[in-house]
């Protein structure tokens, strides 16, 4: 499992587009953690490749490139989660 | 991302305008942004804009089918580099646009579909006409919108078309509820900040640099990418200066002119033998705005198997997304092209290429007295000029019309190389029209594909547009019918169509000059007969039904096995 934080600014449709997008590449999404604060929002999202070829280094890219993305990046799993 | 958010625009110190409609709001910005035509079709939610177009700066184009909208609109952002815009109603209006959408998004085609949309109480009801689509574009859009405030409706349509053509370009959706344009506001400010321009990453070009400087076997490998950026001119100069052999995806032809001597043709599951032989024995891969794309590649892991990558696009994304590259480029094609300094000494390379292409050239000598669909599109495409935008529809044509039709410039050559949508081509060549009025657009289809589309006749026939029609009739889906009879054992299914209609007379019942040929001995008369008539034409070409696309690499089969006929 792969755990990922997205900055972005809230907007209508902003969630949809990128778990969506999220999942048209190949991952499944096992868990999301969302915080809303005024204008943007940060969203973690726990991800599993659906098969070898998917690489979240070529994911993170494509997440970046929707508007209104701000920050794309992997951070550290707990052990326990991970688990 | 260089466009701010909404949420980030500043607030205004000037005094506010007077109020006005959302419905005249809408009709102002696109004059702003310079539209000139749009490509709509008229009902309920999305009446309020179509009572505030007459008096209007703006040209509106009405087609027949909402998907023609959408497809006339890509083939003129394609050929403007400037937004393509179509517009429709709610509900089924706004869902016939999708397969346009879903197009000029595969082809990364700068486009802003306007859909109305049920009044925002009724949002959510099920109601008349209501349909999500926001939701359902949200795959296929670059960006979208539902205006939830009069005010912002300025604002949004700017922010909207900057996204549109920045970057690489994409359609941008703006779903606009019948009560935001019948309602009236002042409207909001409009600030937008500069677009950002990343320098280029000038470790990476040094070591692109000292990989050419090293290569023996150099290949430029560019798509589509180039002729978005209008980057032809640095190709152009970059391969001239490196004395660089070249090969083309289905979208990249023309960047380079495809009688350049050092040009060895299309790759890929339809290219010249010569052009995959080349990305075979390549040592280096220069890739330009493409994007590695299955059906270039054909095997993934087979390709260019002797190569390191450079791979240069506008789009970080996609470097590295499917091959690794060695080094990777992103930012301004034309810029980065122009940094090269390396000339790498490749004379015998390009002597062997160059005899690849020779020995694999394309024969049009068949046997027979019927009409040989690749000879007739050479001959018509020299008879054309370099004034000449082909459009074309899906399936063995559209191959055919990129094998054997001569390209100067992307723009000359449009076709739905992403989503491969038939239907496109009649539409396609209207939008052509309209942007560059002086161009001889020559739209070449199929028996199948015309009939996707074929309403579109008519508004050819309304606006009196010079389009000219070559239709190959086979009676047949002959692409299909093709890989039937390669890959499934011959076992025909649902691919007969001798019972299409009379398409001459067809064409006459629009009000458009039409004529039928079957014989190889018309063909001259024929061509003369499409260059010279001065309005729209349709040439009904009667084909050989067994006649089949060559080369061909089978799916998942490495590009150096390709099949071919020779007589």
């Amino acid at each position: 499992m792969t755990r990922i934080q997205i900055d972005f600014a809230v907007a209508e449709g902003a969630v949809l587009r990128i778990i969506g997008l999220v999942e048209r590449r190949g991952f499944r999404v096992v868990g999301i953690v969302m915080d809303e604060a005024g204008p943007t929002a940060a969203m973690t999202l726990d991800i599993q490749p659906r098969d070898r070829s998917r690489r979240t280094e070529i994911l993170l890219p494509q997440i970046r490139r929707i508007h209104g993305v701000t920050a794309v990046h992997t951070i550290p799993v707990p052990q326990a989660s991970a688990a | 991302m260089t466009v701010a958010t909404l949420a980030n625009i500043a607030p205004d110190t000037h005094p506010a305008p007077e109020p006005i409609s959302g419905a005249r709001m809408v009709v102002e910005a696109l004059g702003r942004e310079g539209v000139t035509h749009i490509f709509g079709y008229p009902g309920g939610a999305i009446m309020p804009v179509y009572d505030a177009l007459p008096g209007s700066s703006l040209t509106h184009i009405l087609v027949r089918h909402e998907q023609g909208a959408a497809l006339a609109a890509d083939a003129y952002g394609r050929v403007t580099g400037r937004p393509g815009v179509c517009i429709a109603t709610s509900g089924p209006g706004a869902t016939n646009l999708v397969t346009g959408i879903a197009n000029a998004f595969l082809d990364s085609v700068p486009m802003v579909a306007i859909t109305g949309q049920v009044a925002s109480p009724l949002i959510g009801t099920d109601a008349f006409q209501e349909v999500d689509i926001f939701g359902i574009t949200l795959p296929i859009v670059k960006h979208s919108y539902i205006i939830r405030s009069v005010a912002e409706i300025p604002a949004v349509f700017a922010e909207a078309f900057a996204l549109a053509r920045s970057g690489r370009p994409g359609p941008v959706l703006i779903d606009l509820p019948k009560d935001m344009a019948v309602g009236t506001a002042a409207p909001a400010p409009i600030v937008l900040p500069e677009p950002e321009h990343a320098p280029i990453d000038l470790a990476a070009l040094a070591a692109a640099d000292a990989l050419i400087a090293g290569a023996k076997a150099p290949l430029l490998y560019f798509g589509g990418g180039v002729g978005i950026a209008r980057g032809e001119r640095a190709l152009r100069d970059f391969a001239a200066r490196t004395g660089m052999p070249s090969v083309a995806t289905l979208k990249g032809l023309g960047a380079i002119p495809t009688d350049d001597p050092h040009f060895l043709g299309m790759l890929g599951m339809h290219g010249l033998k010569g052009a995959n032989l080349a990305v075979d024995e390549a040592d280096l891969l220069i890739c330009v705005g493409a994007r590695f794309d299955d059906r270039a590649t054909g095997k993934l892991d087979a390709f260019a198997p002797k190569a390191r990558v450079i791979h240069i696009d506008g789009d970080p994304a996609e470097i590295g997304k499917l091959r690794r590259a060695e080094v990777g480029l992103s930012g301004d094609l034309s810029a980065i092209l122009d940094a090269f300094q390396a000339t790498p000494e490749i004379g015998g390379w390009a002597r062997w290429c160059a005899e690849q292409k020779r020995r694999h050239a394309f024969d049009y000598d068949a046997p027979g007295g019927g009409i040989y669909a690749p000879a007739m599109l050479k001959a018509l495409s020299e008879a054309a000029g370099d004034r000449a935008i082909f459009t074309c529809d899906v399936g063995q044509h559209q191959m055919w019309v990129a094998q054997h039709c001569r390209f100067i410039r992307p723009q000359a050559h449009l076709t739905s190389a992403g989503l491969g949508t038939m239907g496109y081509g009649l539409p396609a060549g209207i939008g052509a029209l309209l942007a560059e009025p002086d161009a001889t657009v020559i739209t070449v289809s199929g028996d199948g594909s015309i009939m996707m589309n074929i309403q579109e006749l008519a508004t050819i026939r309304r606006y009196r547009l010079p389009l000219k029609v070559l239709l190959f009739d086979n009676s047949q889906l002959g692409m299909v019918r093709q890989w039937q009879e390669l890959f499934f054992a011959e076992n025909f299914s649902e691919i007969d169509l001798s019972d299409n209609p009379d398409f001459a007379e067809v064409a006459h019942s629009f009000g458009i000059e039409a004529f039928t040929i079957d014989h190889r001995s018309e063909v001259a008369g024929a061509i003369e007969r499409l260059i010279r008539t001065p309005g729209p034409i349709l040439c009904h070409a009667r084909i050989d039904p067994r006649e089949n696309v060559w080369p061909l690499v089978p799916p998942n089969t490495p590009n150096t096995q390709m099949m071919d006929k020779r007589w």
